[in-house]
């Protein structure tokens, strides 16, 4: 399920920006993130990206954290990333930047990617979620402590 | 070389099961949405719904819907193609054809064409579509890699193969169950709604002998697609493919 959300949030997004993606077309990108569960591959050919849990070919592979992840999409320089060492890529660097380049030109509002399939006051409620996830050192156990307390008392809940 | 195949649990001639699978659904085509519904309680409209959002489909794009029936997927697809876009629906059987484009025009969906045409033997030009999709069809078709590797064959590079079918679930309870209604309750449902058991009794036995989730995984690879994933839907009882032609 995460690959089809991550697949069409990423392509609703390349459409809306009109993003070129050609300098990846035939690339495989492998993408870790070291505390969520997240471990996939974007293969982009035919002008779209496809979102897979498996390749036997991949060009390169980006290990970060989610932190690092959100600091990249908030127009970090890869290279002062490797730097610090806040994440690790086996493989095409080129490949990466592209990747790196392409993300940093789209507007991730989450709320209105969601709204898409869910409607406007659930993405609104998923959104106060990701804003609460932001701010904690433990995500996974934020995660759930939200999910149930909307769950418990979803009027309570700010 | 063996001349036969399977049609349900029965050996028939390799040149008869066509036939075989065009009375079948000459007999149930005007039921067989009303049939989908009851058997399935709904559920495949979900399990469509499901293909269509991992079809990866944009604006534009060409689809052609292999044995599409009656246009469920076709109609999806249009939506999501647009006016620029293109969608092919296709059927080995005229009567599910016309089923199809009746149902197309009720719902006031245009532009979408329809082709009379056998999975085995597609007739178009390499490199034509950005999707290729067959649902529910596969486990009909007499030469299912000859099949496969022509969807192959018609697939742009980077295009996109989705074959929707019955596969095989491994949670034990629900498959006693699920053998049960198959083999006892579909049969008789067909007799009282479509007054046809025979055909539903065809339905559970040749979901029976349709290759299951890996066997089905590796005759994609080995048409040539160079990625293949499959996600199981209600306990894999139904199974999404969906293999990409790699460049």
């Amino acid at each position: 399920m995460k690959t089809l959300i991550l697949e069409n949030a990423l392509n609703h997004l390349l459409s809306t920006h009109q993003v070129d993606i050609s300098p990846l077309e035939g690339k495989t990108i492998r993408l870790s993130l070291q505390d969520f569960p997240l471990d996939v591959y974007f293969i982009c050919t035919n002008n779209r990206f496809f979102v897979v849990t498996n390749s036997d070919v991949t060009d390169v592979e980006i290990t970060l954290t989610m932190s690092a992840f959100a600091d990249l999409l908030k127009q970090a320089k890869l290279h002062d990333m490797l730097r610090q060492d806040k994440i690790i890529i086996h493989g095409d660097v080129k490949t990466a930047q592209l990747l790196v380049d392409i993300l940093q030109q789209l507007d991730f509002d989450f709320e209105e990617v969601l709204s898409q399939w869910t409607g406007d006051i659930i993405a609104h409620q998923a959104g106060k979620v990701v804003s609460h996830l932001k701010s904690s050192d433990r995500p996974i156990s934020a995660f759930k402590d939200k999910i149930a307390a909307i769950l418990i008392n979803p009027k309570v809940v700010k | 070389m063996d001349n036969t195949t399977h049609f349900g649990f029965k050996d028939v001639a390799t040149q008869d099961k066509q036939g075989m699978v065009r009375s079948v659904f000459d007999s149930v085509a005007n039921k067989y949405d009303l049939m989908n519904d009851v058997l399935s309680f709904g559920a495949h409209r979900l399990w469509k719904h499901y293909t269509i959002a991992m079809a990866n489909v944009k604006t534009g794009d060409k689809i052609l819907d292999i044995a599409g029936g009656t246009g469920d997927l076709a109609r999806a697809f249009a939506t999501k193609v647009g006016n620029t876009g293109q969608v092919v629906l296709s059927d080995i059987n005229a009567a599910m054809l016309n089923e199809g484009r009746k149902n197309l025009i009720n719902k006031g969906v245009i532009g979408v064409e329809f082709v009379q045409l056998s999975g085995e033997q597609i007739p178009f030009a390499d490199n034509s579509f950005d999707c290729v999709s067959i649902a529910f069809g596969l486990r009909n078709v007499t030469d299912k890699d000859q099949c496969i590797r022509e969807m192959y064959r018609v697939l742009k590079p980077g295009g996109c193969m989705l074959i929707l079918e019955f596969s095989k679930t491994d949670i034990v309870p629900l498959e006693k169950f699920y053998d049960f209604y198959s083999f006892n309750v579909m049969p008789k449902l067909g007799k009282f709604i479509a007054n046809d058991e025979e055909s539903y009794q065809y339905l559970a036995e040749s979901i029976r002998k349709h290759p299951d989730q890996e066997t089905l995984k590796k005759m994609v690879l080995d048409a040539g697609f160079g990625l293949c994933e499959y996600h199981n839907l209600s306990g894999g009882i139904v199974a999404l493919h969906k293999g990409i032609k790699t460049q």
